[in-house]
């Protein structure tokens, strides 16, 4: 049914290739402007500590055996006693995240960047280019992609392989990663479905809030306290021989 | 052309393997890359600082005024090339300016590792080693994993002859990485400078371990011969049966020991003796 269907060759060059080209386009630029936009992110420096101290601390219970006994346990009260490295008290860094003037500065950039051109973009290519069948995947496919691929076109009888131009616009932010890797190099800003991603993660994990020290810190505490001193050199001796 | 390409590619190898080979760098920027610089694009300043560091180690600090001054130009507040520039001035004998600028950037950016450490580096080129243990200590203080930190202050313990805490340090690396039969081998030299029944006993198990995780380690059996020869001799009651058997892995040690040497003549010496070094 679908196969004595003409689509009109002035399609090509006037929704086809122009979608392709301004959603390239507009990836490159997204790429320049979050560049242009990114602040360098400032690391606290009890921040890295923090981080340097838990690596110390997972060390030295993993590999424990591999030190004699009194070593272990020197360590062991230095990190685990009263005001040791990992019962310091320290602030609370989280809640005051929406006081912090950089914190909204970054989200509102970065809502610049990601959020506004999809609506803009996405929503001018619906109005400007709404109705058209751009193109055909060349296998057949059942009728519930028709809501996939068929954004905008409502035709019950129309072969669920053919393409409109809204959905084709979407193939083309999702697809075209690959590209943006061979012109910007890896670890580049313009490619949407990544950020989208992201936000998904972000909604999920609260935000991306900095994480609460306290936590791990805890965490690292009863496992290190729960550490037995067990010597891994005992029987090398008898091992080598 | 050929050759300009052969040289940015054996440059682009000695990054990735971390080899410093200064003075083939140093000739290559003089033969054919100095004179193209604005050709190389993204990887121009990569090469730049490669050069410049390159620079310093031959002492040609003209070469290296010209690489910084490139990279002014196009990051003029940038921490790298600050500390590059102290390096330059460091190679210069003006040490005071160059702390001046590393304390400058340390003030500016408190995560900058390797401002820190350059500060380290300088302590301990002028020789001042108590100072360079104590800045080392606060250094370590922030980044309390960074392994070559440690394997640095138990040097510099070493040579300050403060085994105990050398000790600790090289616990802290085999903490780290406890698979590697240099840091044990280490540990227990360290422990048997210490002296003491205790240690040296200690001593043996590390040198056992350094042998069990590298047959190869001769440094490793002649501290295994060592230490038992100590033990028997300090030990004033030794019963017979101890004594039989520590005897009996003294003749083990020097069997393998003449062994080793008889195989492999002394030809490849310097690789054996490159693969002892931490």
């Amino acid at each position: 049914m679908g196969a004595d269907l003409i689509v009109d060759p002035q399609i090509r060059f006037w929704v086809f290739l122009p979608i392709v080209v301004i959603t390239f386009l507009v990836g490159i630029l997204r790429h320049y402007a979050s560049i242009l936009l990114s602040s360098q992110k400032k690391i606290e420096i009890q921040q890295l500590a923090d981080s340097q101290l838990l690596l110390r601390a997972r060390a030295l219970r993993e590999n424990s055996g591999y030190i004699p006994k009194n070593a272990f346990l020197i360590r062991k009260q230095a990190f685990n006693k009263e005001d040791g490295y990992l019962m310091q008290k320290r602030p609370a860094v989280s809640q005051n995240m929406m006081t912090d003037p950089s914190m909204m500065t970054d989200m509102l950039k970065g809502n610049l960047t990601n959020v506004l051109p999809m609506i803009v973009i996405g929503g001018w290519i619906n109005w400007m280019f709404s109705g058209f069948i751009t193109t055909k995947v060349p296998f057949p496919l059942t009728l519930r992609f028709k809501s996939m691929l068929q954004r905008g076109i409502e035709l019950s009888h129309l072969d669920a392989s053919w393409v409109s131009s809204a959905s084709w616009y979407f193939l083309n932010v999702f697809g075209l990663r690959s590209i943006y890797t061979l012109v910007l190099g890896e670890n580049n800003a313009a490619d949407q479905s990544k950020q989208m991603q992201e936000q998904m993660q972000m909604t999920g994990a609260a935000s991306g809030m900095p994480a609460d020290p306290k936590v791990p810190f805890k965490a690292e505490w009863e496992a290190l306290e729960i550490t037995e001193h067990q010597t891994k050199l005992a029987d090398v001796e008898k091992d080598l021989l | 052309m050929g050759n300009f390409k052969k040289d940015l590619e054996n440059l682009r190898q000695f990054r990735e393997n971390n080899d410093r080979n200064s003075r083939e760098v140093v000739q290559i920027w003089i033969n054919s890359i100095g004179s193209n610089i604005d050709k190389l694009g993204k990887e121009k300043h990569v090469i730049l600082e490669q050069v410049c560091i390159a620079a310093l180690d031959c002492f040609q600090l003209k070469v290296a005024e010209t690489c910084i001054k490139g990279l002014y130009n196009e990051f003029p507040n940038s921490c790298r090339v600050q500390i590059l520039e102290s390096m330059l001035y460091e190679a210069d004998d003006n040490y005071n300016r160059a702390l001046q600028i590393l304390n400058n950037v340390i003030k500016h950016d408190g995560t900058n590792s390797s401002a820190r450490k350059r500060k380290i580096a300088m302590c301990k080129a002028l020789g001042r080693n108590t100072e360079a243990i104590k800045e080392l200590t606060e250094y370590l203080k922030i980044f309390m994993a960074d392994v070559e930190a440690w394997q640095e202050l138990s040097e510099l313990y070493i040579s300050e002859f403060d085994y105990s805490k050398a000790a600790f340090c090289v616990e802290e690396l085999i903490l780290h990485n406890p698979h590697n039969h240099l840091l044990h081998q280490r540990y227990a030299d360290i422990k048997y400078s210490q002296g003491g029944l205790e240690n040296i006993e200690v001593a043996r198990t590390y040198y056992y371990q350094s042998l069990k995780l590298n047959p190869k380690n001769m440094r490793a059996l002649y501290g295994i011969y060592l230490t038992t020869s100590a033990m028997l001799n300090t030990q004033k009651v030794v019963t017979g049966k101890k004594k039989d058997a520590a005897q009996k892995i003294l003749d083990w040690v020097l069997k393998e020991i003449k062994e080793r040497y008889s195989e492999n003549q002394v030809s490849d010496i310097e690789e054996s003796l490159a693969a002892l070094e931490i």
